[in-house]
């Protein structure tokens, strides 16, 4: 890709920090998100976010969690942990009531004796929203399909000065990462950071 | 409309010392609460880690109103810079549930510059 010369920065003041990266809003391509809290409810309040890696999942589940109306319950599942429903239910409350909102980030990472056992210890929930990487265990809510231009708008958002140098390799960098977008802006990180 | 200040318009405080200071607001509409936090939060590559060290909730706040506030700064941890990380300090005044904010950025170590770590 294109190099860009570029001072050393705190951490904190890399334009692709984790702060900056995180405060991104989501990018809908369709309905927002009184759209999307409308689609929930018609699907009976139980639905799933689908998309692969790094195509901002838990970016739309925290924003979705904002709107929904009860009492939200996050549940957080990192790639690759070793014992999935032993870290859910240390996240579950002691019993999930009608006012819970059920937000599970990394639920593919159940097997699928631990799916059952969270529906099951989930089934009273107000509303339940997890993210996959497949469609299949519940109803879409909505597909996440990460794409080049979208890697170049959230650049030029977090660095409006120097995106025209950065975007002519964005095209390679997005198809380096398998259009994990995640990946591509900590590759960017490195580069301002001057260790790439 | 948020402010935020503290009282002698400092950034830097020592462990154990006290964040005086006032949370002023102003509304067009009426709010559930509104919300002084304390926290620490590192940023840079990777996940980031946010602590709330100390939250005061004022609920069912009037529409335009403040607070005054006194926050004793824990012993840790301090702000710093690595190459990886920064871990910085912050006090916010947080409307909810708009979650509309207003942040005053704070130093907190036993110098009053950030540590260096790099």
């Amino acid at each position: 890709m294109n190099s860009v010369a570029v001072a050393r920065h705190r951490p904190a003041d890399n334009p692709f920090a984790s702060h900056r990266v995180e405060g991104l809003a989501f990018r809908f391509n369709g309905p927002g998100l009184s759209g999307l809290r409308q689609r929930l409810e018609e699907m009976g309040g139980r639905s799933a976010i689908v998309g692969p890696k790094g195509s901002g999942k838990t970016t739309l589940l925290e924003e979705l969690a904002t709107t929904l109306p009860g009492e939200p319950v996050k549940v957080r599942i990192e790639g690759g942990c070793r014992h999935p429903w032993r870290t859910v239910r240390a996240q579950l409350p002691s019993r999930v009531t009608s006012n819970h909102v059920m937000l599970v980030d990394g639920a593919e990472q159940l097997g699928p004796i631990g799916w059952r056992l969270l529906l099951r210890a989930t089934r009273h929930a107000r509303s339940f929203v997890a993210t996959l990487h497949r469609p299949g265990r519940l109803p879409t809510l909505i597909e996440c399909r990460p794409h080049h231009a979208l890697l170049c708008d959230l650049v030029e958002e977090l660095t409006p000065v120097d995106a025209p140098a950065l975007i002519p390799g964005l095209e390679e960098l997005f198809q380096r990462h398998d259009g994990d977008i995640r990946l591509c802006l900590r590759e960017l990180y490195d580069m301002y950071a001057g260790r790439a | 409309m948020l402010t935020l200040h503290t009282t002698d318009g400092g950034s830097w405080f020592k462990p154990g010392e006290l964040i005086d200071g006032r949370a002023s607001w102003h509304f067009d509409e009426e709010v559930d609460a509104v919300e002084v936090r304390l926290f620490w939060y590192t940023t840079g590559k990777g996940t980031q880690d946010v602590e709330i060290v100390r939250a005061l909730r004022t609920d069912s706040p009037d529409t335009s109103g403040h607070r005054d506030f006194s926050i004793r700064v824990p012993e840790g941890p301090y702000s710093f810079s690595g190459k990886l990380i920064t871990l910085a300090w912050a006090i916010e005044l947080v409307a909810l549930p708009s979650g509309e904010t207003e942040r005053l950025d704070l130093r907190i170590g036993p110098q009053p510059v950030e540590v260096d770590i790099t």
